[in-house]
């Protein structure tokens, strides 16, 4: 294979020694444990296992004693949660892959921790959906006996593609920090060394292997974006491809996709603040990547408060009878003070609120991005299960507790491990790998010098 | 005073059920005739009583269904005649085009409970078009979904694992890379 000999020189460059102090301070999260960390994994840990315990007492005992769930509200809090979570999956098409291609620099430092995310949140929807069939054992009939016309079909289909997709783009551009970490730390234990040395793939950094491996992640990258936008839009055709009114809307999948650019925006924002805090990252996650972050939100928030306006103020403009109940419901109903909740902070103060300089510096973006992340997940919880109140049949003579659904403490427990598992994959990937790609950062210090270093 | 009260209770309540099953001792017959009259289905319930027709009885239709009795209109009294007639419907599904019908009185003051019922040739026959159920759409079953939906499914599920496939393919490109160095 001939080789652009230019092009080998410039691989070349990130041994000197700008290179060398980025590595290092890049590196230094691996070699040490703190014992916040260990107080952390630990209460992270707790919070899983209490979740895989209520998930055996659910198996062993039934859904019927153990959930909330009756013949009406069938889909709960597993299912909001599992949309929350699909949302949270797509960091690394909007916070990744979007930037990277569009050429945005400020991409490099963010590109990794957004991947984690996407693997580590795609990785526990899946289970979520398991734990809402309720017979994850016969998990395997789907393929046995399922039909390709039917949306739950394409929903097993694309979540295992894209959770296959996002440990491979993870992966591939995991493999030169792999071999650096080989290479340049020493005081761990040896099955440690060992894992780096076998993942790295014999990675050497010579032009060939760089051709290959940036060949392929651009590939990835470009294959990650529209099988994400699948991912969501087919996760919002399961609700729309029913007649059920307050589903019923074709507007459901770009509605579901720009309320994820809005989540994954937040989650970035979160993400960031805490590695850079924890971590002492300040030299790589700087200001300006809340500045533009806040910036992203704002444009995030407008769109998904336009498609909002689609999916609620239209129906509610002709208020026809099928939508009646359920819209009533939630702009004046018992719902009332729960949606508008939802719309102030998930909505208005995203899109406002940043558009202040002064609320795009880390702690108060950070702050505004918690309380959007919280009215997401509420969001989510206002799709699934209020709809499921108002079936299209009057429901009569039915037991009380059928009417109103309330999520059991089983279920709420087993969406929290859900959410502590997520962040468990998060802080142990962080633990065990830089969660900063330090060659693509310091490819960006080469490359993309005046917009990264000369940034205020 | 107030066992006294019990006692007046129970009495009242002994009387009433025994006037009430004395009065319901009455036996009555039903016997229905179905006619065609000016094109419409008329069923005429005659009701009598030790040989003599009996009025302001109300009578019951109902027509058998494949659980239970479908009422067919609401209740009709007999009249001086003792007849209650009855139109039924022209458009009640059978399979076969004929209809068990009953007529029937019940918790009557007067009269015990009676039933007649009797089979007519007024059902509407329903004709199932199930020609279409082996053709391939997208209601139909696993075996039969649309072969346009087959395809392009399989070609964009194809598509995308081919790319994740070379993906892999290209991590062990990068190995043999290192290692022929």
């Amino acid at each position: 294979m001939s080789i652009d000999k230019a092009e080998s020189v410039k691989y070349e460059t990130f041994t000197q020694e700008e290179y060398m102090i980025m590595k290092d301070d890049l590196l230094r999260p691996i070699e040490k444990i703190g014992i916040g960390a260990k107080i952390w994994i630990g209460f992270l840990t707790a919070v899983f296992l209490a979740g895989v315990f209520a998930y055996y007492l659910q198996e062993t005992r039934g859904k019927y004693v153990t959930t909330g769930l009756r013949d009406y509200t069938t889909w709960g809090v597993y299912i909001s949660n599992f949309l929350f979570l699909v949302a949270l999956s797509l960091s690394s098409v909007f916070m990744s892959a979007i930037l990277r291609l569009t050429n945005f620099q400020w991409y490099r430092p963010l590109s990794r921790i957004a991947d984690v995310i996407s693997l580590s949140s795609i990785t526990m929807a899946g289970i979520c959906i398991m734990i809402s069939m309720g017979r994850a054992d016969r998990l395997h009939h789907l393929f046995i006996y399922g039909r390709i016309q039917s949306p739950i079909i394409w929903d097993i289909i694309v979540v295992a593609t894209y959770f296959v997709a996002c440990v491979l783009v993870l992966f591939i551009a995991l493999i030169p920090s792999l071999s650096t970490c080989k290479n340049h730390l020493h005081n761990l234990p040896k099955w440690q060394l060992k894992m780096y040395d076998i993942l790295s793939f014999g990675w050497e950094g010579n032009a060939e292997q760089w051709k290959v491996l940036k060949k392929t992640v651009l590939i990835l990258t470009v294959l990650i974006i529209p099988l994400g936008i699948a991912l969501r839009t087919v996760s919002a055709w399961l609700f729309s491809t029913t007649l059920r009114p307050e589903w019923d809307s074709t507007n459901f999948g770009a509605y579901f996709v720009s309320g994820s650019a809005l989540i994954t925006v937040a989650t970035m924002v979160i993400a960031v603040y805490a590695f850079r805090k924890i971590y002492n990252l300040e030299n790589y996650l700087t200001e300006m990547h809340f500045d533009k972050l806040g910036q992203a939100m704002v444009l995030m928030g407008f769109i998904y408060a336009y498609f909002n306006i689609n999916e609620y103020l239209v129906p509610a403009y002709k208020m026809s009878g099928l939508h009646e109940n359920h819209l009533l419901d939630l702009f004046v109903g018992e719902e009332a003070l729960f949606y508008w909740s939802v719309v102030f902070f998930g909505i208005a103060v995203p899109s406002i609120l940043p558009l202040f300089r002064k609320m795009r510096k880390p702690l108060p973006l950070s702050i505004i991005a918690l309380a959007v992340l919280i009215a997401g997940w509420f969001k989510f919880y206002l799709i699934v299960i209020p709809g499921q109140a108002h079936p299209l049949l009057p429901i009569q003579d039915v037991p009380e507790t059928w009417k109103h659904y309330t999520p059991s403490l089983i279920e709420l427990t087993i969406v929290a491990a859900t959410i502590a598992g997520t962040l468990l994959l998060v802080t142990v990937f962080s633990k065990f790998f830089p969660i900063i790609s330090v060659w693509e950062v310091a490819e960006g210090k080469l490359e993309g010098k005046e917009e990264i270093i000369n940034y205020k | 005073m107030k066992n006294c009260n019990w006692f007046m209770v129970t009495c009242f309540m002994l009387l009433f059920s025994m006037a009430t099953s004395f009065a319901q001792d009455k036996e009555a017959k039903i016997t229905l005739t179905f006619e065609k009259v000016d094109s419409l289905n008329v069923c005429k319930a005659l009701v009598v009583s030790d040989g003599v027709p009996v009025k302001d009885v109300s009578v019951k239709l109902s027509v058998k269904r494949l659980y239970s009795n479908l009422p067919v209109g609401d209740a009709i009294a007999t009249d001086s005649t003792g007849v209650a007639t009855f139109e039924v419907p022209q458009d009640i599904p059978s399979r076969n085009g004929k209809l068990f019908i009953f007529a029937n009185i019940s918790d009557d003051e007067v009269y015990m409970n009676a039933e007649a019922s009797g089979e007519v040739n007024w059902g509407t026959v329903v004709v199932s078009d199930n020609s279409n159920v082996k053709e391939r759409s997208i209601s139909a079953g696993r075996n039969a979904a649309p072969i346009y939906f087959i395809v392009s499914s399989l070609l964009v599920i194809g598509l995308v694992w081919g790319f994740l496939i070379y993906a892999v393919l290209q991590v062990f490109k990068i190995k043999r890379l290192g290692s022929a160095n």
